[in-house]
């Protein structure tokens, strides 16, 4: 926007008078005139024109209305991108507002209308600086302020300061926004910290403490009031049950129940009883059934038996007979061969005698040729002597004691006949009933039957039916088997003195010494062939020849048919001997014969003796096995009978268990029913307690308060949170307000600043604070200095250059504005003038910049468009 | 002619926590105080007997200064007769109660703990339904139907409990037939439970709490007086007044132009009745910034003459319009905070609770621009 014309009319001075100021150009247009010409009327005509409503009155406008009263006009042309606009307000009588398009005479907008196409123009959007800049002498912006803030010297210290600040200030909210800001931060410091922590001791921490307070404080008590209510409903549940346990008629109910299973249990434990009994009695007859049974068989077998073991028994007999003839016949053919021995002994001897004579003789005869032959015989008897020797020690070893192999024999006979007596040798009972004889004797509780042997041990008792008891007793010492060990005892003795294992043995051993026994005899015979007188005898005649006397000549007769006989003799005594060699072992194993066939039958007979004794007499046999056998049957039937009664009881009986787990049950129902009730009371006085204490504490109450404080604490908390929402809010709209203004306009405003500055300033330059965008210091021929110690000049000549950089800001972003100075340089010396020239000039260039002064001579300098003042009547 | 006053929760003992100062302990003291206005109410109309239906203490466990002082009072008014039923705040389950009661109630106060008739004068039965428990989950009262009386005899119910909507607990549901007093041919069936004074038909009638409690009902609180001339005649029902307190709803509604000053005062109750009142102002309608922050100052100006006075402007609109914006500045940071704000408070697409924070904030955005410098 630019501005091309301003008129006024009846404002201030120029009352009911108009003036008008035309051909307003671009760059820079200068209107110098003396004080009271109305150039500062005419400023202040513009800036009410740009920025007061025209319906309103406030002091601005009241300050343009002339003494005499009247409405003030103000009138401007103006220049933008859309065309050229005539802007004119009145204010007072008569008030209006109206926009006219220049190049067509429309009337664009009017009063309300006309104020918003205003704004528009001078705002361009809040946020930005007003699109008119104003400096006037010694002010830095068109905010009100107080004449002595305005006159005092520190406030134009201060307001120097300010110079670049007022135009901040106008973005950034100025002092006022401080202050909200001061004011919100105040208020959200008292509650929270900084970092938005509830504050220590601040209303909000306390009503934060408050709230938590009554939350422990609200759910203790629910708490309290929920133990309380458990207590009471647990209490109202127990009388409930206790009355129903109480109740007489559930009592007579349980009591009953109890006796029943009493009853119950007792029959069937008296069934159980009789059960048992029947038990018994099957078991019993079983038995006896099961023994008659067995005798029964037992009477089968040995009756199939005893025909087979008989034809065994006369077998063995008959054994026994033919051992004994045979040994018999065995006997006497070694007493024939004894007696042969005997006879061909004798006649040898007689051969012998007969022949040992007529060599005598013969010897005589041949004395010295004997001689000759001595040493031969010596020798030879010597040879003699030696082998009789070696037999005899042979014979020592083999000779058995004399009788000792017999009586070994006769011992082992013994010992067979002892056992089969044994066998054979127990007392036995047998009767005979006279006929019609009442009922038969008992022995030991078994009917005696006629004719029936029966054996017993130590002694037995027969009940003869009408005489008494008869008891027997066969007084015999128990076992007496002292003979048979005896016997045994002597058959070891004897086996072990022989050194031998069997009586065979000692036969074989016996035989062999009696071999021995004959050759002995036979060397003695020799030897004292060869030396008749004597070894010692022999060696003397040996030893001295010719010492022997001859004898008186024996009959001369013929030795050898002598010799013949003799050795016929001795060939026959060989053969006897020989034969009865032969015949002793045929004796000895016809002794073993008999001592087996013996002893088999003594073990038949002891047999037969028990078979005897079950049977019985043959002819009762057929009625015993008849009686047996009804035994049997009568018995097995009782049994049967017996275990059919204990199936019927089983089959009736109660089950004894189930009985007793009925009263049991039974009587734990009213044991329990009365633990019950005892524990209910308990836990009923115990409850009481509880409920009393609590109940006159009155927590319920308690707690319906502390829920309503809670409630309204939490509100409360709320209500300061809400609060702080809401400060912080706005705190943080302001920030973000301010924060946008900087950074769209001080920023950019900064940059345009500094080339200006330097145009001023070559010796000095000015550094500025990052966060506050405020000159901070100024640095100046190598010093720095405080930006507040600036000169009067200076600061205005900062004002003015400020003003420049937003102008410059504005046209860069396309939206001109012009600048308008009104005494701005009072403080500035020639130098700095002429500077200042300079800088605005070359800001003119795209700028419109209007400046209004009194200095003639000074501005005289500064070119550009002269502007003139002229008379004007709307 | 039987003449009787119907009452019930008197919630003796409650506490107030919800409040602070000594305003909790003048509620309590006004609600034992009820005992003496009903009594005095009863004298007064030439009623003899007094039906509490329910409630009467406000916790099954009550302290023991609210139960005895409470008996102590009733026994001071014989010979009156006071007939106690157990409600869903008392119910029969508080057995340490009822049986403290039983033990030290006087002649003439009758605990009606059982369901069985009781006669209360010669030709009169009342048949009342005690609760059981706190929510006994079925109708109690139907025993009525089938309880046979002598021909021509008054018979009246009492009973504590829902019908339709009536609970104060609002979970028990339908619970007493409407049609109860027709179906037992009962003269007058007395109800407690709701807060209010209910009229369910001509023979059936809730009497409401004679001391109200809550903001809930907006009617004062009264007390009953039954008249019935017999068996067939309908009863002739007067409500008298027992509340000291008075809890109210003010609404406050507010049109643009309106001054709200102005419509404060209209809605104010008079200065002196306003110690005796529990008021929350609803706020409702639209108003600019000004007039909003007038308001509040307003109502806290006047907050000391009330028992208790708040002020609800969740219905509240605050328009915002271009020169309050100015007021708070034409241009700058400020005006753009402010139009921030504005913007935010209008804008649908952010949450209710964002909203309001925004609007909030303006206003106090504005709050503070005019007592900052100019």
């Amino acid at each position: 926007m630019k501005i091309s014309a301003l008129r006024l009319f009846n404002v201030k001075r120029f009352a009911q008078r108009g003036v008008a100021i035309e051909g307003i150009g671009n760059g820079v247009n200068v209107l110098c005139a003396v004080n009271e010409f109305g150039k500062s009327t005419s400023f202040e005509a513009l800036h009410a024109l740009f920025f007061q409503p025209h319906s309103g009155t406030p002091g601005d406008v009241q300050r343009l209305r002339p003494y005499s009263g009247g409405s003030p006009l103000v009138e401007a042309d103006i220049a933008t991108e859309e065309g050229r606009y005539r802007l004119t307000k009145q204010y007072y009588g008569g008030r209006f507002a109206r926009v006219t398009d220049l190049a067509t005479g429309r009337l664009v907008a009017q009063a309300d209308e006309a104020e918003a196409f205003i704004a528009g123009l001078i705002r361009g959007g809040t946020a930005g600086p007003a699109g008119l800049l104003w400096v006037r002498q010694g002010l830095t912006g068109i905010e009100k302020r107080s004449k002595s803030e305005e006159d005092s010297e520190k406030q134009v210290r201060a307001s120097l300061l300010e110079s670049v600040q007022g135009e901040v200030e106008a973005v950034t909210g100025g002092r006022r926004m401080a202050e909200i800001m001061a004011a919100a931060q105040e208020a959200l410091a008292e509650l929270v910290t900084p970092s938005g922590k509830p504050k220590a001791n601040g209303r909000y921490a306390a009503a934060i403490d408050a709230r938590d307070r009554l939350t422990a404080q609200e759910q203790r008590l629910a708490e309290d009031v929920r133990v309380l209510r458990e207590a009471l409903d647990r209490r109202a549940v127990a009388v409930k049950r206790l009355a129903e346990l109480d109740d007489a008629g559930e009592r007579q109910a349980r009591r009953k129940a109890v006796e029943t299973a009493q009853a119950s249990f007792d029959a069937a434990k008296a069934q159980g009883e009789a059960l048992r009994t029947a038990e018994a009695e099957w078991k019993l007859a079983r038995e006896r059934r099961t023994a008659a049974e067995r005798e029964l068989t037992a009477f089968r077998t040995v009756l199939a038996t005893s025909d087979a073991h008989w034809a065994a028994l006369q077998g063995a007999e008959q054994r026994r007979d033919e051992a004994v003839a045979r040994r018999h016949a065995a006997s006497a053919g070694v007493e024939q061969a004894h007696a042969e021995v005997a006879a061909a002994e004798a006649a040898e001897q007689e051969a012998r005698q007969r022949l040992a004579r007529v060599e005598a003789a013969l010897k005589a005869r041949e004395t010295l040729a004997r001689h000759a032959a001595l040493s031969e015989r010596l020798a030879g008897a010597e040879a003699a002597r030696q082998a009789l020797e070696g037999a005899q020690a042979r014979l020592a070893v083999e000779t058995l004691p004399a009788g000792a192999v017999e009586e070994l024999q006769a011992l082992e006979i013994d010992i067979a006949k002892l056992r089969a007596v044994e066998e054979a040798a127990r007392p036995s009972v047998a009767i005979a009933y006279q006929p019609g004889a009442a009922s038969p004797v008992l022995m030991d509780a078994t009917p005696l039957r006629e004719g029936e042997e029966r054996g017993y041990e130590g002694q037995a008792q027969l009940v003869i039916p009408g005489l008494g008891t008869l008891t027997l007793r066969s007084n015999r010492p128990p076992q007496d088997n002292s003979r048979l060990e005896k016997a045994l005892a002597r058959h070891r003795a004897l086996l072990a003195a022989m050194g031998v294992a069997t009586l065979a043995a000692a036969r074989a051993r016996q035989i062999r010494a009696q071999q021995i026994e004959s050759e002995a005899r036979e060397l003695q015979g020799r030897l004292a062939l060869l030396a008749p007188e004597g070894l010692a005898r022999l060696r003397e005649a040996a030893a001295m020849p010719g010492a022997v006397e001859a004898e008186a000549p024996g009959p001369d007769e013929d030795p050898a048919p002598l010799r013949a006989s003799l050795a016929a003799t001795e060939a026959r005594r060989t053969l006897a001997r020989q034969a009865l060699r032969a015949a002793e072992p045929l004796r000895a194993r016809a002794d073993e014969a008999f001592v087996e066939a013996e002893t088999a039958l003594a073990a038949l007979r002891a047999e037969r003796t028990q078979i005897e004794a079950i049977l019985g007499p043959a002819e009762a046999r057929g009625a015993r096995l008849q009686e047996l056998s009804e035994r049997f049957a009568e018995r097995d039937r009782h049994s049967a009978a017996a275990e059919a009664q204990l199936q019927r009881l089983r089959a009736t009986v109660i089950d004894l268990e189930s009985a007793e787990a009925a009263l049991r049950r039974s009587r734990s129902v009213e044991d329990a029913a009365d633990k019950e009730a005892a524990t209910l009371r308990e836990a009923i006085a115990g409850l009481n307690a509880q409920i009393g204490t609590r109940s006159d504490e009155a927590v319920e109450e308690m707690w319906g308060e502390a829920k309503e404080a809670l409630a309204a604490a939490s509100a409360r908390v709320e209500g300061f949170a809400a609060e702080i929402r809401v400060l912080q809010r706005l705190a943080s709209a302001l920030e973000a307000a301010r924060a946008q203004a900087r950074d769209l306009y001080l920023k950019p405003v900064m940059a345009e600043l500094t080339p200006l500055l330097g145009l001023l300033f070559d010796d000095a330059a000015i550094t500025f604070d990052d966060k506050t965008l405020l000159p901070q210091t100024l640095r100046r021929n190598g010093h720095e200095e405080d930006v507040e110690r600036l000169s009067g000049g200076m600061r205005e000549q900062l004002s003015v250059l400020t003003r420049l950089a937003f102008a410059r800001l504005l046209a860069r972003d396309g939206r001109p504005a012009p600048v308008i100075l009104d005494d701005a340089l009072v403080y500035s010396d020639d130098d700095r003038i002429e500077r200042m020239f300079d800088a605005l000039h070359r800001q003119s260039r795209d700028q419109q910049i209007i400046v209004f002064s009194c200095r003639q001579r000074a501005f005289q300098k500064l070119g550009g468009n002269v502007l003139t003042m002229t008379d004007w009547q709307p | 002619m039987f003449r009787f006053l119907h009452s019930s929760d008197l919630h003796l003992g409650k506490r107030f926590g919800n409040f602070s100062g000594d305003l909790p302990s003048r509620l309590r003291e006004a609600r034992h105080g009820v005992i003496a206005r009903l009594a005095q109410h009863a004298r007064e109309q030439g009623a003899a007997t007094i039906l509490l239906a329910g409630d009467t203490f406000d916790t099954e466990t009550p302290a023991p200064d609210v139960r005895r002082q409470a008996l102590a009072e009733m026994r001071h008014h014989a010979p009156l007769r006071w007939v106690l039923l157990p409600g869903n705040h008392d119910s029969l389950q508080a057995t340490q109660l009822w049986a403290t009661l039983t033990a030290e109630a006087p002649d003439n106060v009758i605990l009606a703990t059982q369901a069985r008739p009781l006669d209360l004068a010669p030709g009169v039965v009342l048949l009342p339904a005690p609760c059981t428990t706190r929510r006994p989950g079925r109708d109690l009262t139907e025993w009525m139907d089938a309880q046979p009386t002598p021909e021509g005899t008054l018979r009246l119910g009492l009973a504590h409990g829902a019908i339709r909507s009536f609970s104060e607990d609002a979970v028990a549901g339908d619970v007493i037939a409407p049609d109860r007093a027709r179906r037992a041919g009962l003269a007058y069936l007395a109800l407690g439970d709701w807060h209010g004074a209910v009229e369910i038909d001509p023979r059936t009638r809730y009497s409401g709490t004679p001391e109200p409690d809550r903001f809930k009902h907006e009617a004062p609180g009264t007390a009953l007086l039954v008249s019935l001339a017999g068996a067939s005649a309908l009863p002739e029902v007067t409500a008298l007044p027992t509340a000291s307190f008075a809890w109210r709803d003010l609404d406050l509604h507010l049109l643009e132009g309106d001054d709200p000053l102005l419509a404060l005062a209209a809605v104010l109750p008079e200065a002196r009745a306003r110690r005796q009142t529990l008021a929350r102002l609803i706020a409702t309608g639209r108003t600019r910034l000004a007039g909003q922050a007038a308001l509040a100052g307003a109502v806290a100006e006047a907050a000391p003459d009330f028992a208790f006075l708040e002020l609800v402007e969740a219905g509240l609109v605050t328009a915002c319009e271009a020169d309050d914006l100015d007021l708070i500045d034409r241009g700058g940071a400020l005006r753009e905070a402010a139009n921030a704000l504005l913007a935010e408070a209008g804008d649908a697409s952010r949450s209710a609770a964002e909203r309001e924070v925004a609007r909030a904030a303006l206003a106090r955005l504005y709050s503070y621009a005019q007592g900052a410098a100019p």
